[in-house]
């Protein structure tokens, strides 16, 4: 006959197999053995219809609290071997996490790219389009319409690449690789009424034996705003705000300008500074100096003055507006051209314009 | 232009530093390149004169002299130079100077006596290599001042860009009126006092202009019996600031003039010119000149020449001849002050690659109304400093007068195109300024403005408008935005899936570059292209640089293939780059060269290097395929094909042409062995596109389709077919036979070798069924399988592997 010290010793032994198990299988046996269908505890349970209602209730109340106390034994032990488990697990899972990680190849775009998107962006948020054009142009595009002289010396063949030319006297149809990108604004203003706001990213070809500052080819940007009352404030203005966002204190990426102003190390003035100049298509002409975004205005190694010639600029010549068929009465303009290869240089220090069109990869990696 | 500041404060009054004129000149137009301050490193560098010269107690080839400047007591200071004789003025460095060489003086024992100074040699004060003694200077400089004021050095040079639009700014008077003009000060114009002899000038000489349309004025003095020899001191140094070289007396003062005038002057000897006869005509065809330079030239009829009765003698407004040039035995002179067409003298300039001070001046336009003032100017001073007595008279053939012009102005125009709020009054102002004279018609704020002839850029309301802007500062002018609300920015459709196209390609794995628009001609032989081939359609230039680029690349290919070469020669050997940009071609009988936008990809070397987890790879036929189908899937273009292709450039079994419905799009493939060796490159793999069909054919209109609610039975197959059966052959099949239900079908092993009969492969594909309705039994994927399995093997002869 089982008795109750017979059932707390058996207790006993199966709390010591519990916490002796080393793994869930273990611990899965340790729970048939006593717990099971056949299992010790249970066959107690299973005979308790032989005793007496009062050895019943005694041992019946005595194994069943067992059974209960056993099975959350066997429950705290299961979570402590799963915990246990999981642990070694993830140490057996553990990686050197210095290792370099798999590589996703990824190119890069061309650094002339990367800074012709950023300007582009800068006057699309001022309202401008981009406009494209052909790179083999008439002179009438180039230079003609464009309110060039017939003996301004851009149009000699030292200065620009001739693909026909009738005579020494220039011709409408003399094909040249266009020498600005200012053709394309002609090409726009006779495909379409005022108002025109728009910038003109490309190549521009000139004579030029290439060197550590020329190119025979380059690319530029020209911009172009023909509406009713446009003046040269609106230029300014419109250069201002461009310069403030691509080199100044509004640039997210000039960071050493952005310092310099904080610093107050800048004098707190304005972004660009206008030369008035001679261009034949614009008048009033302006070379345009920015703000160096190096120093901030001080002098340094870069600018040398503080400030760095980066434009030209100036309020499109009313020949040029009667040449395309508007009215120099009725609308007026600004124009501005600006050299890209150039602001990149300034922006990156890179050191000679030839690296652009090497295409070195260990040049284009770095940007 | 270089502007000596001492030179300018003759005309003009300012309290200006160098430094803040230079400023205020930038600013208002006139560029300056340098500003450099003359004699900075001349501190305690005196005029001294030597009392006495005493062998050196101590040493042979030394001596002791004794100097005085300016104070009672002398110096003591030894010397070693030979050259100097008691009463000689010599540049004496005294302790604390600092010499321009870097060396620093001291007092200094030599040889057991005390050196109070040094006297200094042209080379120690960097004024010339002449180290063979001390510098001796000229006897009219006063001792005891500073070096650097005795030879006026106490100055400071501008350095000015002067626009073409500008001529009147070639001279010392120009720039004087543009700082008055800034500054707002009068002009001090000198005055001449010229006294003349009483012979009158067109009594010996005479001049006749043939061609008036080249040469709208001359004017002319005869100036006698003139004593050739140096120019005063101040003049030569005025000129050699200038950048000019001090002759001689005749020659340095129509330098001078002309510096100070912007007016060219030409002296002749006077007795060399036959019939003492000017005759300005155009040149003959075949004529011949020996000009100053001592080069003779062979002019055309396009040029204009000075000629005397019998033969030319000048090169008009540009240079003057051999043989009637002033010598030292010239004893009068006739003194040539003309004004020329502009873009006549630039065009012969031009076309004899021959370049003056004079041509420079006159192509950009002289006044022609100062011809007279300048001849008066050089007169009165040949008179004064060469001796000479200047004839009665000045003959002056102008036939047609060249009048000041009269611009119309509207006060307000100027605001409205400059966004200013300027006053008549403040208009006016500014015009008088610039010594234009403004003429307000009465009750309007309209007016006519006269220019003066020294200003041929003002023509136009456009241009005082300009010079209004200019005077009262660009700076000056307030900054705001256009005022139109309604204007939208953005790019278009094609750019920016143009821009899509290129950050995909970079997502990709490949790299933008760009290469010039130009090429190597001899790159399509490379490129095995037979003559006649699209890609031998060049445009060429007129005058290229070099040979190699001497055309507009008709192939974005040869460029990146070179960039390619070029970094495998820098031991980068895994390149994948593309290129978006135009080639060029030239049709025969057609009258423009055609341009197009390309896109251009090469590939060599490894894809991906050796990493820790994986093995690099050489670059195959299909990583190029894969770029081009990124491009392809960017664009949402989906009726797209390939076929075999045969191009010379390419290997005939690994290049495909791409065709989107029936239109090809470009080609890609590997480059054929031939080309890879005379390129000298490694194994490469190309691709050109036409990157405007590409973009034509993109499908941008894209809608949703329904996301699949029942599940799908995924079955894969294994055929072994012959080799030459394609994958598309294969899919074409298993498509066709696996209608309706098979939903997709992809390869997923391709197999040669061990297993697989000779001339053939194994190609595994996994298949997906599916209803759009209703779950899919197992029997009815069976069924449509085995359906697959049976067309295969009648179509293609092809044997399931199981």
């Amino acid at each position: 006959m089982v008795t109750r010290a017979d059932i707390e010793n058996m207790y006993e032994k199966a709390k010591t197999a519990v916490v002796k198990a080393t793994n869930l299988q273990q611990l899965d046996q340790v729970r048939v053995e006593y717990l099971g269908k056949k299992g010790k505890i249970t066959s107690v349970l299973k005979t308790l219809g032989q005793l007496t209602p009062e050895e019943r209730k005694e041992i019946g109340q005595a194994a069943n609290k067992i059974r209960q106390n056993l099975e959350s034994d066997i429950t705290d032990r299961q979570e402590e071997l799963s915990r246990e488990e999981v642990a070694k697990r993830l140490a057996a899972e553990s990686v050197d996490i210095s290792l370099p990680g798999r590589e996703r190849v990824y190119g890069h775009r061309h650094l002339i790219s990367q800074v012709i998107k950023e300007i582009t962006d800068i006057f699309i948020g001022l309202g401008y389009k981009v406009a494209e054009g052909p790179e083999v142009e008439l002179d009438y595009y180039n230079f003609k319409a464009l309110n060039t002289p017939a003996d301004h010396p851009a149009r000699s063949l030292q200065d620009t690449f001739y693909i026909r030319k009738a005579g020494v006297h220039p011709a409408d149809d003399d094909i040249v690789l266009r020498t600005h990108t200012s053709p394309v604004q002609i090409r726009v203003m006779k495909s379409q009424e005022p108002p025109v706001y728009i910038i003109a990213p490309g190549r521009a070809f000139r004579r030029d034996v290439p060197d550590p500052t020329h190119s025979p080819m380059f690319h530029q940007v020209e911009g172009l705003a023909v509406d009713k009352g446009i003046t040269f404030g609106d230029l300014k203005g419109t250069l201002e705000e461009f310069s403030r966002q691509m080199f100044g204190r509004k640039s997210q990426v000039r960071v050493v300008a952005r310092e310099a102003f904080e610093a107050g190390i800048a004098e707190d003035g304005p972004q660009i500074r206008l030369r008035p100049h001679f261009f034949p298509f614009t008048e009033p002409s302006a070379e345009v100096d920015v703000r160096c975004f190096a120093c901030g205005g001080v002098g340094c190694r870069i600018c040398g003055s503080g400030w760095l010639e980066i434009l030209g600029a100036g309020m499109v010549d009313p020949n040029v507006l009667i040449e395309v068929g508007y009215n120099p009465e009725e609308v007026s303009g600004f124009a501005f051209g600006m050299g890209v290869e150039r602001i990149a240089m300034l922006l990156y220090g890179v050191p000679d314009i030839r690296m652009f069109f090497e295409n070195d990869t260990r040049f284009a990696e770095q940007f | 232009m270089l502007v000596s500041i001492n030179w300018l404060k003759d005309y003009i009054d300012f309290d200006l530093s160098p430094e803040e004129l230079a400023d205020k000149l930038n600013l208002t137009g006139t560029a300056v390149e340098s500003v450099k301050h003359l004699g900075q490193d001349l501190g305690n560098v005196w005029v001294g004169i030597i009392l006495d010269i005493k062998p050196h107690p101590n040493a042979d080839k030394l001596s002791l002299a004794t100097v005085r400047i300016d104070r009672p007591e002398t110096l003591e200071i030894v010397c070693g130079a030979k050259n100097i004789k008691v009463g000689d003025k010599v540049p004496v460095a005294t302790v604390g100077a600092h010499l321009p060489n870097g060396m620093d003086i001291k007092p200094a024992k030599i040889r057991g006596v005390t050196s109070y100074g040094m006297l200094c040699s042209r080379a120690e004060l960097r004024m010339g290599a002449d180290h063979s003694g001390i510098y001796i200077l000229p006897d009219d400089v006063e001792v005891g001042v500073p070096l650097a004021q005795a030879l006026s050095l106490d100055d400071t040079i501008i350095e000015l860009e002067i626009t073409p639009n500008r001529p009147d700014c070639l001279s010392m008077l120009g720039i004087a009126r543009e700082v008055g003009a800034i500054e707002d000060r009068k002009l001090h114009k000198p005055s001449v006092d010229l006294t003349e002899c009483f012979e009158k000038t067109s009594n010996v000489a005479s001049i006749k202009i043939i061609d008036p349309d080249l040469c709208p004025r001359y004017s002319a003095r005869i100036i006698r019996k003139v004593k050739i020899g140096p120019s005063p001191t101040w003049m030569q140094q005025r000129l050699e600031k200038a950048g000019m070289r001090p002759i001689n007396n005749i020659v340095d003062i129509t330098n001078y003039v002309m510096l100070e005038t912007g007016q060219p002057l030409h002296a002749f000897d006077f007795n060399t010119l036959h019939g003492g006869k000017i005759v300005v005509r155009r040149a003959r065809n075949g004529e011949h000149l020996e000009t100053l330079d001592g080069v003779v030239r062979e002019l055309d009829e396009s040029m204009l020449v000075i000629a005397d009765a019998d033969r030319p003698v000048a090169l008009a407004g540009i240079m003057g001849g051999e043989d009637t040039e002033v010598s030292d035995k010239t004893a009068d002179i006739l003194l040539e002050s003309a004004y020329f067409e502009p873009s006549s003298i630039m065009r012969t300039s031009r076309s004899l690659g021959l370049l003056s001070e004079a041509s420079t001046r006159f192509e950009k336009g002289t006044d022609p109304n100062g011809t007279i003032y300048a001849a008066d100017r050089a007169a009165a001073f040949m008179a004064e400093f060469a001796d000479g007595s200047v004839d009665k008279g000045v003959i002056d053939v102008y036939p047609k007068v060249i009048e000041p012009k009269k611009v119309p102005l509207r006060a307000d125009r100027v605001n409205a195109i400059l966004g200013t709020d300027l006053s008549l009054d403040g208009i006016v102002n500014i015009l008088n300024r610039l010594e234009l004279t403004a003429e307000v018609i009465s009750n309007t704020t309209e007016m006519w403005v006269l220019t003066p002839t020294f200003r041929p850029d003002l023509e136009r309301e456009i241009d005082l408008i300009e010079e209004i802007a200019r005077i009262y500062g660009y700076n000056n002018i307030k900054s705001t935005l256009p005022k139109s609300g309604d204007k939208q920015g953005g790019l278009n459709l094609r750019q920016k899936l143009a821009e899509s196209v290129k950050d995909r390609l970079v997502g990709a794995g490949l790299s933008e570059v760009l290469t010039y628009s130009f090429m190597d001609p001899n790159d399509v032989d490379k490129l095995q292209v037979p003559q006649g081939d699209p890609l031998c359609w060049f445009v060429r230039l007129l005058n290229p640089l070099s040979e190699d680029l001497s055309v507009l690349r008709t192939t974005l290919l040869a460029n990146l293939i070179k960039v390619l070469k070029y970094n495998v020669n820098r031991e980068q050997y895994d390149v994948q780059i593309f290129e978006v940009g135009h080639t060029f071609w030239h049709e025969s009988g057609k009258d423009m060269p055609d341009e197009e936008t390309m896109l251009g990809i090469a590939m060599t070397g490894a894809w991906k290097s050796d990493k820790w987890y994986d093995k690099a790879r050489s670059i195959d036929f299909f990583d190029l395929k894969g770029a081009v189908e990124s491009v392809l899937d960017e664009l949402s273009i989906a009726n797209w094909s390939v076929r075999q292709f045969t191009h010379p450039a390419l290997h005939p079994g690994r290049s495909a042409e791409l065709l989107i419905d029936d239109e090809s799009i470009g080609y890609f493939g590997e480059l054929h062995p031939n080309v890879q060796s005379d390129f000298d490159i490694p194994r490469t793999y190309v691709a050109e596109l036409s990157f405007n069909r590409l973009i034509d054919n993109a499908k941008m209109q894209k809608e949703f389709s329904e996301i699949p609610k029942y599940p799908s039975i995924i079955l894969d197959i294994a055929v072994l077919v012959d080799d030459p059966i394609s994958n598309d052959q294969v899919l074409g099949v298993i498509e066709a036979a696996g209608k309706p239900l098979l939903k997709s079908a992809r390869l997923f092993d391709l197999y040669r070798g061990k297993g697989v009969p000779e001339g053939k492969k194994s190609m595994a594909y996994s298949m997906v069924f599916r209803t759009p309705d209703r779950t899919l039994t197992d029997e009815e994927a069976f069924n449509a399988r085995e359906k697959v399995v049976g067309r295969l093997g009648k179509e293609l002869g092809a044997e399931i592997r199981e």
